[in-house]
């Protein structure tokens, strides 16, 4: 096994290295289109490396405890499916499965009906992969091995650390990290990886434009789909993350602004940007050399991104430690950056596209007030995590930024963007239609501001919440009454809506995230929590709830862990409405519990309830029962996302200039 | 229209020149309000007149006998002893999980009260890496406002890597 899998990896690595060196030979001779032979190498790669991955698996399925990192993630109780998934589990597995990804994102770029790799794009595409993959051979290898010295020494090591040395397959594993063993945790990693691996692509297509020296008219048109999918999983996978944090850390938080959760959200800040941009590069052929530095940006933010997580340059709960991989990854971000800069800098003249805006309140300009708005927060998520870094530097002693950095500093520039967000529908190419659109905002304007007097008697009197629920009344409002505006004959609507599916889509994506703001205000403003300690029988009230207490229960049926639950009945207004279990595994063996929450979910928000400490011999519980209203908006905001933005890639880029031509003064009914 | 544009174009400069000042302002303002030190249980005790009420990120090994919890009030003590805070020091001393170890098997070590007030965290154990941010109390004790725990896997101790490699 051991053999299969290291064999296979490394000739996979061997095959790509061939084809890299067969392209730049190619490209040597001006040839700037990829041969069969690199193809079919390529495929080779990607085919070992398959065999590879499945062959850890495999050892991670049969319990091969010869290998380190199967003795490190497994262990013989955990369900099949966790011993698979396993593979993203631990530091050495997860770089292995990322550089398998982006061979993944290489193989369909190369088999996909409009094959976009050229010999220059495969260059860039190859040397990320090689990198990635030489940093899992060499540094961070899951095929390592458990060997016992003659000196009864027990070492980790690829191959034999000293002659005598037997391979050793005693120790018996210790088992995925109990708060991984979640299906949200399980899925997350993969659909991000994917995300992030899908963005090499257009990096390395942008990066061949530019030394082809092309004026790039072409590029969004073909990479346009590979970002919208980049753009949905990263999407899915940064919500997954939030959701997993809400469900399992048990205090109910959803984000903490932790370096890694902001290094994921800074690519997908810079790609939400681009998805705005291209738009204005394709309607008025303005903002190109934008587009290209975010292209590239993007990608490269990827590669910190991985090096903040895997480097452990700071502290954090996703880290998994300080790591000999921190230098390369550093020096690899570094190098990313100083080519990408070098070919922008050698074709900007090249790019020149004008920027010109028609007015100040036309769609353009709300683009362009996006683009800064996103552009801003990402120099604020960047600045506060090379904060620490830089000072370490230059001052020898570490001083960093708190969480109160980011809330204080992002929250006015998210405000700004819902607001944004909320009057987009009003924004059109000319002037005219401005104006023809703003008289649609009366209504719901009116209707906003009469909602704003009842929240204010009777939600919140935070002007902070009160303006983010203006907000998101207003925007959503706003995009109800446009689209139903022409409802008259159902079966034209339709027709008229569908053909406009790109704009709706992206209405959707947007009426996503004033949902997620709802969700937002709800958890930060509207939360109402208490705490108490209850013997059989005893009632807790919070708000028109009360919590009562029945018993508490001892179960040993899973093999690993003993379940203690507390028997909860959820009254509200007098009535029974649900019961709630939450409870804690107690792993012995490791020492450590976990809680399980328990929760009553309605669209009206989500009562959770929390087993703080128990006595089985007195019979008593604590329980901290929370009541958090509003807050599954965030999940259906974010489905919300992901369906818009699907929606609006099955609109072709071809069809996409006849959506936008002026869409207020033709199209929209008066 | 040629002009148009162009005056279009000066007034889009001025806004985004408004907003970029605005932004470097609101970065310099939060920045002064967020400064936090990332200090070691010694370098806080050294220091203890200089950094009392200052925003300090505390990092030590958790001692087990110490936890004291109550959870009717939410009211949560316990000691952590000193660690070293650079990786090089802590990765030539056999990596964290051998640090954490060994300090906290060590009582001549600097040790710091805590007190944190919340839910109990799941790893929040003996020889876990406690990670605290707050401030130093009059009394010594570190008040902590955010409470971050990390247990390095022991099985990853049990297998030190390759001498020389």
């Amino acid at each position: 096994m051991f053999q299969l899998g290291l064999i296979s990896f490394a000739a996979s690595m061997l095959a790509m290295l061939i084809a890299l060196v067969l392209t730049i030979s190619q490209l040597f001779k001006r040839q700037v289109k990829l041969t069969k032979s690199i193809v079919t190498l390529a495929n080779i790669s990607f085919g070992l490396h398959t065999l590879s991955l499945l062959t850890l698996m495999a050892m991670q399925v049969l319990q091969d405890y010869s290998n380190a990192y199967v003795v490190s993630v497994i262990n013989s109780v955990m369900p099949t499916v966790l011993k698979m998934t396993a593979v993203w589990g631990g530091q050495a597995g997860s770089l292995f499965f990322w550089s398998w990804m982006l061979n993944l994102v290489l193989f369909i770029s190369l088999h996909v009906r409009r094959q976009i790799q050229d010999g220059w794009s495969f260059l860039f595409t190859a040397v990320n992969l090689l990198f990635f993959g030489a940093l899992s051979l060499f540094a961070e290898n899951p095929f390592s091995r458990v060997w016992l010295l003659e000196s009864e020494e027990i070492l980790e090591g690829v191959f034999s650390p000293a002659a005598g040395a037997t391979v050793y397959g005693g120790i018996s594993g210790f088992g995925l990290n109990p708060l991984l063993r979640h299906w949200g945790m399980v899925i997350h990693p993969p659909i991000l990886y994917l995300g992030f691996a899908l963005f090499l692509v257009p990096f390395s297509i942008a990066a061949s434009y530019l030394i082809r020296g092309e004026s790039g008219e072409g590029l969004l048109g073909e990479t346009r789909l590979w970002l919208l999918s980049a753009w949905v999983l990263l999407t899915v996978g940064i919500v997954l993350g939030s959701w997993w944090s809400y469900d399992v850390l048990g205090w109910g938080g959803y984000w903490a602004w932790d370096p890694v959760e902001t290094a994921s959200l800074i690519p997908w800040l810079t790609s939400t940007g681009l998805l705005h941009s291209l738009l204005l590069q394709k309607q008025r052929k303005i903002f190109k050399r934008f587009n290209f530095v975010l292209i590239l940006l993007t990608y490269i933010m990827v590669v910190f991104s991985i090096l903040i997580t895997r480097a452990g340059l700071l502290n954090s709960v996703h880290a998994f430690g300080e790591s000999r991989i921190s230098l390369p990854l550093t020096l690899m971000t570094l190098s990313l950056f100083v080519v990408c800069v070098a070919l922008l800098a050698w074709r900007w003249r090249l790019l020149y596209s004008g920027w010109e805006l028609t007015s100040l309140v036309t769609r353009d300009a709300a683009f362009l007030y996006t683009n800064v708005i996103l552009i801003s927060l990402t120099i604020v998520c960047f600045y506060g995590l090379a904060y620490p870094l830089i000072t370490g530097v230059f001052t020898g002693n570490q001083i960093g930024l708190d969480r109160t950095f980011f809330d204080q500093a992002a929250t006015p520039l998210f405000i700004l963007l819902a607001a944004l967000m909320a009057v987009c529908p009003l924004s059109a190419w000319t002037v005219n239609s401005v104006k023809q659109l703003g008289k649609a905002a009366l209504i719901p304007l009116a209707l906003s501001v009469i909602l704003e007097g009842v929240y204010y008697f009777f939600l919140t009197k935070s002007w902070l919440a009160l303006s983010v629920l203006f907000v998101v009344t207003f925007g959503l409002l706003l995009m109800l009454t446009l689209t139903l505006r022409d409802s008259k004959s159902p079966r034209a609507a339709a027709k008229r809506w569908w053909g406009h599916r790109a704009r709706h889509g992206a209405w959707f994506v947007h009426a996503g995230v004033l949902l997620i703001a709802l969700g937002i205000v709800g958890m930060e403003a509207l939360e109402g929590s208490i705490q108490g300690t209850m013997i059989p029988g005893d009632k807790m009230p919070l708000r028109s709830y009360q919590v009562e207490f029945i018993q508490l229960t001892t179960e040993y049926e899973n093999p690993e862990y003993m379940t203690i639950e507390a028997e909860l009945v959820l009254w509200k207004d007098g009535k029974v409405v649900d019961k709630l279990y939450p409870g804690q595994h107690l792993y012995e063996n490791r020492g450590q519990y976990v809680s399980i929450p328990d929760k009553q979910s309605t669209l009206r928000g989500d009562f959770y309830t929390l087993l703080l400490d128990y006595s089985s011999m007195m019979g008593y519980v604590t329980i901290q029962a929370s009541d958090n209203p509003l807050v599954n908006y965030m999940w259906i905001g974010a489905l919300l996302m992901v369906m818009g933005a699907i929606l609006a890639a099955t609109m072709p880029w071809k069809s996409l200039q006849l959506d936008y031509v002026d869409q207020g003064d033709q199209e929209l009914p008066r | 229209m040629r002009t148009s544009l162009k005056k279009t174009n000066r007034k889009t400069i001025i806004a985004v020149l408004v907003i970029g000042v605005a932004l470097i302002a609101l970065l310099i303002a939060t920045t002064r309000s967020s400064t936090q030190y990332f200090l070691t249980v010694s370098e806080l005790q050294s220091g203890e007149a200089d950094m009392t009420g200052r925003n300090v990120r505390m990092s030590g090994v958790v001692l087990g006998d110490t936890i004291v919890y109550d959870p009717q009030t939410l009211d949560l003590t316990f000691e952590v002893a000193q660690i070293p805070g650079d990786h090089q020091v802590i990765k030539e001393m056999g990596g964290m999980a051998v640090v954490l170890e060994k300090a906290a098997a060590d009582p001549t070590l600097p040790r710091i009260t805590i007190y944190y007030n919340g839910v109990k965290p799941d790893l929040l154990k003996h020889e876990a890496q406690a990670i605290v941010s707050g401030s130093l109390d009059a009394n010594g004790v570190f008040q902590a406002k955010e409470l971050l725990l990390k247990c390095p896997s022991k099985y990853e101790s049990a297998l030190p890597t390759q001498a020389g490699k």
